[in-house]
């Protein structure tokens, strides 16, 4: 007994040690995984009150460029809708029928907190369940991707950003359609990379590169970014460095996107795994 | 006592706005991401129970991480660096030892000495921070070369910040 007292008096500062840091890894690893950022989501909700302050003077800072990008949204709406009307004439379903034909449903958002910083990039929005928003949707801006909720509370949400080193994205180039996944390397915000397209098909700087819609979580065809360069990795792939259409260190408003279709697609394509 | 509580959770208080509101703003080319809290935990006293400075580590690591949204990360960083500063003062002390209730601040024991002490709990606080982020080991050097350029930026900033703080 007295052994055992002299060693802890003798060790103690590293049993303290030992046990904090153990506490500091543990939570560390727990709240690391992808789908399981239930402490991540707790610790951003005590927050959320000096981070909404925040956001609200950087909201007010950027409203010259938000207002421009209002108005060139509006203008695209507003053609849509001309060319909707023109083909409801004929008697054909209209693409946009919200019975037949709707396989997304948008909700506007506002980001409160962001960062582009770190090498795994979370954003919080400011609509969460009651507002319809749940895991595995899609946030688009209006310049194209920017993440996935990954985890929503009763008001609140947490997306992972596409400036994330978990983040896998199936996208394609529009000119040709090879298809490859969209990752980040962590360094810069403006650039992400296309892998594992092959070395025969023809690249051109300035490509457009659009998703898929294989993951069933974003729609087909919302603008990536585009080509800046391109070089061979090892083996039989291109490795493209692609400019980011979304400007992460500005994004404001979003929309979020929610598959109406997701389980039937997922629960036919699980027969196959 | 209490003077020196309040005094150390005003310093607190102010790195940890400086940190949200400005630094976690830093955007240097995606290598560097200064991180000056750790500025609180070089300047407790030299004489402090190292139990208690652990602690304070903790809780200190905790408060970012509550910030940053990102639990632990921060928090396994803060505590290894207040267990190795105990080795540190050792390794770097004065010829005649401290005095008793000594601070390790610039003013006291000159420019360079402060620039070793705070380079070395600066980098092994790094170190831990930014491979606990990645927790990976592929990119290793990548992720070294983040951990050198932040740390020097943030050492850099804390030494501007001690001769702010020593000019008062």
């Amino acid at each position: 007994m007295r052994n055992l007292l002299n060693f802890l008096a003798r060790y103690n500062n590293l049993i303290i040690f030992l046990l904090l840091e153990g506490i500091a890894i543990y939570l560390a690893v727990e709240g690391n995984d992808y789908h399981n950022i239930r402490l991540a989501k707790g610790i951003r909700l005590m927050t959320l009150g000096v981070e909404k302050n925040i956001a609200k003077t950087k909201t007010y800072l950027n409203l010259y460029s938000v207002n421009s990008k209002v108005a060139q949204e509006n203008i695209d709406l507003r053609n849509r809708i001309e060319k909707m009307n023109k083909s409801d004439g004929n008697h054909f379903i209209s693409f946009a029928d919200s019975i037949n034909n709707q396989q997304y449903t948008y909700t506007s958002a506002e980001i409160i907190n962001n960062s582009t910083n770190r090498q795994k990039n979370f954003f919080t929005i400011n609509k969460g369940k009651n507002q319809g928003i749940d895991v595995d949707m899609a946030v688009i801006s209006p310049d194209g991707v920017a993440g996935i909720i990954v985890s929503s509370s009763t008001n609140f949400s947490v997306g992972m950003s596409l400036l994330n080193i978990d983040f896998h994205l199936s996208a394609r180039i529009k000119s040709n359609g090879f298809f490859g996944s969209v990752t980040w390397d962590g360094r810069d915000y403006r650039f992400a990379y296309l892998n594992e397209i092959p070395l025969h098909v023809l690249i051109n700087k300035g490509d457009t590169i659009i998703t898929t819609g294989y993951s069933s979580i974003f729609p087909k065809g919302i603008m990536v970014g585009i080509i800046d360069s391109y070089e061979k990795a090892g083996g039989d792939f291109y490795k493209i460095r692609i400019l980011l259409a979304t400007d992460f260190r500005k994004i404001n408003y979003v929309s979020v996107a929610g598959n109406l279709r997701k389980t039937e697609q997922a629960e036919l394509e699980k027969q196959y795994k | 006592m209490i003077n020196s509580i309040i005094r150390y959770t005003v310093i607190f208080v102010i790195l940890l706005f400086l940190q949200v509101l400005l630094f976690n703003n830093i955007q240097f080319s995606g290598y560097i991401n200064p991180y000056v809290y750790i500025m609180l935990i070089l300047l407790l006293p030299v004489e402090i129970p190292s139990w208690l400075l652990l602690i304070i580590c903790f809780f200190s690591g905790l408060t970012v991480d509550f910030f940053n949204g990102t639990p632990g990360i921060h928090t396994s960083a803060t505590v290894f660096s207040g267990f190795i500063r105990p080795y540190v003062l050792r390794l770097i002390s004065p010829r005649d030892g401290y005095e008793a209730g000594a601070i390790p601040a610039m003013a006291v024991y000159g420019l360079r000495w402060f620039m070793f002490y705070s380079g070395v709990i600066v980098f092994a606080h790094h170190l831990v921070l930014f491979y606990m982020e990645v927790f990976r080991f592929t990119d290793f050097f990548g992720t070294l070369l983040r951990v050198i350029l932040s740390s020097i930026f943030s050492t850099i900033f804390i030494i501007l910040a001690e001769y702010y703080r020593s000019g008062r």
